[in-house]
Order: C-alpha cells, then structure tokens, then sequence
C-alpha cells in the first residue's frame, strides 16, 4: 500500500491526466458538466496558490477577475464581432492587466487590508457589470457568443491540457527563484527585501499570474456555461475559491488541482440531503480542516498515508516558522 | 586584515545619521567609518540603537537627516533589495531563517529576485538558459554551504536546526549575495562556547576574502579577538572610538556600561 502511494505521489500529473481524460467516457451527462467546472475551477485556483500558497496574500476579488475575463470574452464577440481565439488572447491580455493593478494597493497593505481592498475590487466589479447594462447586459447577463470549439467535448479536452501546462509551469515558478521569493516574502518580508529580493516586482508578477489564470478560467467557464450573469462572481464564490486552495495544502499544485475538482464536486454529491446539504458540506471541511492534513506537504497523499497508517483523530505539530 | 585609512579605501561612510521614532532620538549623528578589509565593531549597551543604525543601513528604516555613503554612492533613501544589489548584507539579531524552507533554499534566497536571471516564460518552458542558470546557481550555493560547513545539512529542514547552526545558515544567505560588507547583528548571542570559537574562525575566514565586516556584540571577548576598530555608541550617538584596546580603558565608555564610578 505504502509503495503505490508512493508510486502514486510521483506520477500524481500522469495519473490525473489519465483519470480526466477518460473521465468523459464514463460519466454521464450532468456529472461531466460537473467534472468540466472542476477542471475549469482548478485552472483558476492554481493562480491563486501562487498568490495566496505561496506569496501568502489573501485576494477576495479572484471571482471578480474570473468575471472580468469571462465579460471580456463575452463582449469582445458579441459586441465586436471578434473571433473566440482573438477574444480568448485579448481578454486574458485584459485581466492579467487588471490584475497587476490589484498589485499595487499590496505594496503597502497586507494580511486583512489587503483582503478588504481585494473585496472592495469584487465589488466594483460586480456593480459595474450589473449597471453598464448597454455593454454587459445587466441583470439579465451575457449570453449568444460563440464558443472556442462547436463541441465541448473538445472544450473539455482543451482544458485539460491547459490544466496540465499550468501544473508543470506552477510547479517550476514554485521552485524557481520566484517561487522562493514569494514564499520568503510570506513568512518574512523584511528578510526577503534584505536578502535582494525585489518584493514589489515579485508581488506585481504573482498578481499578473494569478489574474491571468483567473481570466482563462473566465473564459472557459464562458464556453461552458453559455451564459453569464453577474450573480455568478459574488464575493461568496472568491471565498469558496480560497477555500480550494486552503483544503489542498496551500504548497501543493496537485493537492490544489484535487481539491478544487473535489470542492466543486461534493455540494452536487451531497445533493440528496436536500435542505441540510450545506450543513455537512461544511462539517466535512471542519473536520478535514482539524485533522491538519492540510498542513503536510501533499495534503492528498497524506491523507491517504494517515487512513492506512491510524484511525482516529490525529493531530500532527504545526510547523514553525511557517505563518500559513 | 589591516588597512590604510584613506578616503580611496573606505567602504561605508555614514555622515551624521540620525533616526527619531516619535519623540525618541533612536540614532543621534552617528559618524561611522568602515574601511575596505576591516572588521569594526558597533558596541554599545542595551536600547542604544545598534541595530537601528544597521536598519537604517540597510534601507530597512529611511533616515531622517545624514548622508550613507557606500563605496562612495549615496545610498539613503534606496530600497532595502538595492542595497542588497549593492554589496549590504546583514544577518538578524533574533534568527530570521525561513523554517519550511531546507537549508539549500535558505541560502539560496541570498540570490535575490529581480536582479536579472531568468525570466519567467524560460522557466515556464525550462528552457536550456534557466537550466543553465540552476546549475550554476546551485553549484554557487554548495559552494558557500561548504565554505560555511552546512553542506551536510543541504537538504534538512532549516526549522531542524540547531541554533547555532541556524545563525551560521543566516551567514551563509548573506555570503551568497556576493556583499563587500557584511553587518553581523550579535552573532554570538546565545552559542556556546565552542560554537563561538567556530563562528570567530568563519568570521576571520570571510575577512580574508576581503569581505568588510561591520559586527555587533555583546561578547567582548569576541569584540576583542576579532575587531581591528571598535565603536562605543549610547543613546543613539557615538561616545568613543578606537582600537579595543583603548576603548576598554576609556573612562566614558566604562560609565556608559557601568554606571558612574562603575570601577
């Protein structure tokens, strides 16, 4: 057992591949849309570890630039005709802008500051979206765009592989010496701005980074919706996404892209509770969340690793120095 | 190291410094000068702004009047990873290590972000230039490691450390941004006696690479072996100056850590 999970924690990209992309063969119609916003949520949440896992910025606005991305698609194609793969570079061109600009308030605010400007931003965005009614529609939403594939299917297969680039590119920025400055600039900004580190230009990529994974995210969710509307990017849905990120270790790009298919999964699993749906929901995370395996390098993995090892309740030391 | 006292050789020169907090004058025109391939050290008793005065060095604190001067530029008023860039690095007081992060990547933080490297579509795409670059930034850290004697310990949890060996990591970070001046904030604070001899050794090593130190201690007997000049600060100003020899006889100096009639 140990050894395939070891097995397992080496090929956790080969092993994810594989399992998305047969997924579609044998699921059905309602569960893949399901597995569809999984891919497409991971795709936005690995942006956010970048930014919030590593860098140890909390944003509150990352559903708003999975707006401004989605949005721009949209009015890029209705109002002006473009064609999807234009309007997908233009748009992702679009966020990762706003996004850097989301950098600068960081350079003097952090820890509940920032989280308060990065609502405030959700916020903005959300009221603008809602009263431009002209250009975005309003409260009846976007919709008669014209996707990036006629089939989703192939909407679907494009999103994985993007998924996969992104965890190998996550992946290397988290070992590079970006990834290493973030993660000093989380656990002691003065000593990362002695050591030569230029916080702000490190800071202004991770934003730029994460805005740009957040905007594609738009984009597909754009593509599989159909459809948007400004209900969809509240405030409630960046604190979900931050979730996502919480649950899979905040280190961990595999652990990250497990659970956010998985978060995005267990409400429509949990469906048959009905009304009391929402209470386990959230139970399940507490407990999950007291176990600590969060806090192990690999939380899924670990997570195995302890059910085969004990069972019971576990408490592992809490790292030091580590602020997360 | 001895060195000719000229105005060619010195390597910080700061001109009246001074810093309030509120109220509180924590450095008060504070002239220091440290020439190429000396060790000074900044003694002083408690609360008496040594390491102030290393902050406002740093650029970690921006002063309030005075002039820095490294190596004959200006340096106040620049962010503290310019004067990084410049050839400034500092170890902590209290340890400041990042305790999740191995040993290899504590010190290879050193290498700073933003002063050129590769850019991120190479390491995106792990292109041959950023491979390039790893290898010789991994080799250039071993190097220090095992310059420091650390390379034992490459890959353990910086957090697993022993304090001592957690102060001598501090150094190693600070080595590998290539400095021409290393400040050292109390680097004996809390070794023993057999880690402090080491540390003296390491310190006289980096030295002879050339490498300025400027070191603040409590431990006189550290000051003693290793400082070429000593300078004696209290609240905030300068009291005396000079060899340690002198310094530990100066009457003044002997009142500000003793009291009056502390003999």
């Amino acid at each position: 057992m140990a050894k395939l999970i070891e097995l397992l924690r080496k090929h956790a990209l080969l092993v994810i591949g594989i399992i998305l992309l047969i997924a579609p063969h044998i699921t059905s119609q309602y569960e893949f849309y399901v597995l569809q916003r999984g891919v497409q949520n991971a795709i936005h949440v690995v942006g956010l570890l970048i930014l919030t896992g590593y860098g140890g910025m909390l944003s509150m606005g990352s559903a708003a630039l999975l707006a401004v991305g989605a949005y721009a698609y949209g009015i890029l194609l209705v109002k002006f005709g473009l064609s999807p793969w234009l309007g997908m570079i233009l748009a992702t061109a679009l966020t990762t802008i706003i996004g850097a600009g989301l950098a600068f308030p960081s350079f003097k605010l952090s820890g509940p500051f920032l989280v308060i400007t990065t609502i405030g931003f959700g916020e903005i965005v959300r009221i603008l979206l809602l009263n431009l009614e002209p250009i975005t529609g309003g409260a009846y939403g976007l919709s008669g765009f014209a996707k990036l594939f006629p089939n989703l299917q192939w909407v679907y297969y494009f999103m994985v592989i993007t998924l996969m680039f992104v965890i190998i590119g996550t992946e290397r920025i988290g070992r590079s010496r970006l990834g290493l400055a973030l993660k000093a600039i989380r656990q002691d900004e003065v000593v990362a701005e002695s050591m030569g580190i230029d916080v702000r230009r490190a800071k202004l990529v991770a934003f730029s980074l994460s805005a740009m994974l957040a905007g594609l995210s738009g984009i597909f969710l754009a593509n599989l919706t159909g459809y948007m509307s400004p209900d969809s990017f509240t405030s409630a849905e960046s604190t979900t996404y931050l979730l996502m990120v919480v649950m899979g270790g905040m280190q961990s790009v595999i652990g990250t892209v497990i659970s956010a298919i998985i978060l995005t999964g267990l409400p429509e699993v949990l469906r048959f509770l009905s009304s009391s749906r929402l209470l386990v929901y959230s139970l399940i995370l507490l407990v999950y969340l007291r176990l600590n395996w969060v806090k192990s390098d690999n939380a899924f993995l670990k997570f195995l690793k302890s059910i085969t090892k004990r069972f019971g309740m576990y408490t592992s030391s809490t790292e030091p120095g580590n602020r997360s | 190291m001895n060195a000719e006292k000229n105005d060619d050789n010195l390597v910080l020169k700061t001109e009246c410094i001074t810093k309030r907090f509120g109220g509180l004058v924590a450095v008060d025109k504070l002239n220091i000068n440290v020439y190429n391939g000396q060790i000074c050290a900044l003694i002083g008793p408690n609360g008496s702004g040594k390491t102030t005065a290393i902050n406002l060095i740093t650029g970690i604190y921006n002063v309030d009047e005075g002039i820095i001067e490294f190596l004959g530029q200006p340096i106040q008023g620049l962010m503290p990873h310019s004067i990084s860039w410049m050839g400034i690095a500092r170890t902590f007081q209290n340890i400041r290590i990042l305790g999740s992060q191995t040993v290899f990547e504590n010190a290879l933080l050193g290498k700073g972000y933003g002063n050129g490297g590769a850019s991120i579509i190479h390491t995106v795409f792990n292109s041959a230039s950023y491979r390039r670059e790893v290898v010789a930034s991994t080799k250039e850290v071993d190097e220090v490691l095992d310059f420091v004697g650390l390379s034992d310990l490459r890959n353990e949890k910086a957090c697993n450390l022993p304090y001592g060996k957690q102060r001598i990591l501090e150094i190693a970070r600070a080595l590998i941004t290539k400095p021409k001046l290393l400040l050292l904030d109390e680097p004996a604070a809390g070794l023993n006696s057999q880690e402090i001899h080491d540390l003296m050794e390491l310190v006289k090593k980096i030295n002879k690479q050339g490498i300025s130190i400027l070191l603040i201690e409590h431990r006189m007997e550290v000051v003693g072996k290793l400082a070429d000049w000593v300078f004696v600060i209290n609240h905030g100003s300068k009291i005396a100056e000079g060899t340690f020899d002198v310094i530990k006889k100066n009457p003044v100096v002997i009142e500000a850590y003793l009291g009056r009639g502390g003999r």
